[in-house]
């Protein structure tokens, strides 16, 4: 552990650019560029609004904000994996020949996916403001979930990166894994719609934390419990240790399988 | 990370015993469907093959080292070892400072960005700060013979101005060994000769050259010494004309077909 934290900090120059890279990379040719970072979630929310408040009415006010407060985080979440998944596979030309610690490649790929999520918080902010819902002073507790989140991340990253290096039917099944863990998240609707004898059941979902402290803050203005809080980051450590600890011990090996 | 400072002609790359062991997995399963079907067929079949067997290697300070061998016969493992892509088997390799760890020219070049953009990726691959690569980002510019295209993506390089981009990158952040992987044959006659003033610049200040070619006479015109690989161990070592000679000798039997007239 104290091998990512030594690693990182003193590659950051290297994983800032290797990020800014990919950002340019997936903006590059389009006439809006970097714009994009931003016109993609707010986009997102034009059409879910759309839907929710005209087609599929749930009973609950600003639905907009009810569903992107939690929708942002995960979608952070989804595509940094998604596209972390095949970050050694596919840096496995450089690491053939250049002797760079991998775990660069995999956090590069979450960092870029923090700038956008950094970003998208913005068109957020503005519904907020459009749609006349209070603008809680709750915001400001925001980088706490956000930390949990992106340790979380970073620690599910390291686990599918390396378990693609030897199967790449893993870039497959993440894809799946996460529409499958999306319905099971309440991010759609809430914990609450649940019948209470089977909550347990959705609290056994390490991401639902985490998930939790972002509706709170955002949409209730409310700040979580200490044991829900205490709760995101054990899940968020244990998947890091997890996670790394695995990448850790076959990041050798890398070399021979990409 | 320090170690004590070496002043003297001691080795600058130590090479001990090393083994690179590769298991070479005929049809290894790639996805997990053939993993069901090979596990299903017990076991997978492979055979281990040793690229570098049992090797060691010592280069002092300064010395401009040629290492030459068939195909096959273990070069690029042994550089890939050196530069610590590969971490070997068994063995212990030990590089004093800084190695330019580009085993390809340009090798972390990306095509959609400038070529400035990729100075900068290339000398924070090599683990340079981007303050050092920033100072030095004119000179490589320059020395690259680039001009106007340095703003624009490397695509629309032609292969020549790409390999002088990355030749000057390489050069230019002033690593303690170079290694310098079969790259003089490109570029024009005018910008070999460039190369090869640098290097000889480098060897005036003391760097240590590891350079893999199969250039006898570059090899013989330029190096201190050359060391024959065959099949991962080290056929010959010594003066550059006496080796490539026993170089030539080996290829020979293979050659004689082609030469009857």
């Amino acid at each position: 552990m104290k091998e990512l934290v030594v690693e990182t900090y003193r590659y950051r120059e290297l994983i800032w650019a290797l990020a800014l890279k990919e950002l340019k990379v997936r903006y590059k040719r389009s006439v809006l560029g970097f714009m994009w970072a931003l016109l993609n979630p707010a986009l997102t929310m034009l059409v879910l609004t759309l839907v929710f408040s005209t087609i599929m009415r749930f009973a609950i006010p600003h639905y907009a904000i009810f569903l992107l407060s939690v929708l942002l985080p995960w979608t952070f979440f989804s595509q940094s994996l998604s596209y972390a998944v095949e970050s050694i596979v596919g840096n496995g030309e450089l690491i053939k020949k250049v002797s760079v610690p991998k775990l660069v490649f995999p956090v590069a790929a979450v960092v870029s996916n923090i700038i956008n999520l950094l970003l998208s918080f913005i068109p957020l902010a503005l519904l907020v403001i459009a749609m006349r819902h209070p603008f809680y002073l709750t915001w400001l507790y925001l980088p706490i979930p956000m930390l949990a989140l992106i340790i979380f991340t970073l620690g599910m990253t390291f686990f599918f990166a390396t378990a693609n290096v030897y199967y790449r039917d893993v870039a497959h099944i993440v894809q799946v894994l996460l529409s499958a863990w999306f319905y099971v998240t309440p991010i759609i609707y809430a914990l609450d719609f649940i019948p209470p004898n089977r909550q347990w059941i959705f609290k056994l979902n390490p991401i639902i934390y985490v998930i939790n402290g972002f509706r709170l803050s955002v949409y209730y203005g409310q700040l979580p419990k200490w044991q829900s809080v205490a709760a995101s980051f054990a899940c968020a450590f244990i998947a890091l240790f997890i996670g790394f600890g695995i990448f850790r011990k076959y990041q050798d090996h890398f070399v021979f399988y990409v | 990370m320090s170690e004590p400072r070496n002043t003297g002609n001691s080795a600058v790359v130590t090479v001990e015993n090393v083994t690179q062991r590769f298991r070479v997995i005929h049809e290894r399963p790639d996805t997990l469907r053939e993993l069901f079907s090979k596990f299903l067929r017990k076991g997978v079949s492979y055979h281990d093959l040793d690229a570098v067997k049992d090797l060691s290697l010592k280069v002092p300070k300064g010395q401009m080292l040629a290492l030459i061998g068939r195909n096959g016969s273990g070069k690029s493992t042994l550089l890939k070892i050196i530069a610590g892509v590969y971490r070997p088997t068994s063995g212990r390799v030990h590089v004093e400072g800084s190695v330019a760890p580009l085993i390809e020219l340009g090798a972390g070049f990306h095509h959609e960005l400038t070529g400035r953009e990729n100075i900068l990726l290339n000398g924070l691959l090599m683990g340079y700060s981007k303050e050092k690569m920033q100072e030095r980002e004119q000179s490589i510019i320059d020395f690259a013979e680039i001009g106007d295209f340095i703003d624009a993506p490397i695509k629309q390089y032609s292969s020549g101005m790409q390999t002088r981009l990355a030749f000057a990158v390489a050069t230019e952040v002033d690593p303690q060994v170079l290694i310098l992987d079969e790259i003089l044959a490109v570029g024009d006659a005018g910008f070999q000769q460039k190369c090869f003033a640098r290097i000889q610049n480098f060897r005036e200040a003391g760097k240590t050259i590891l350079y893999v070619t199969h250039n006898m006479a570059s090899v013989i015109q330029y190096c201190d010494r050359a060391v024959l690989l065959e099949k991962g161990s080290i056929m010959a070592d010594g003066d550059p004309a006496e080796v490539a000679e026993i170089y030539k000798n080996l290829l020979s039997p293979e050659m004689a077909p082609l030469v009857t007239s």
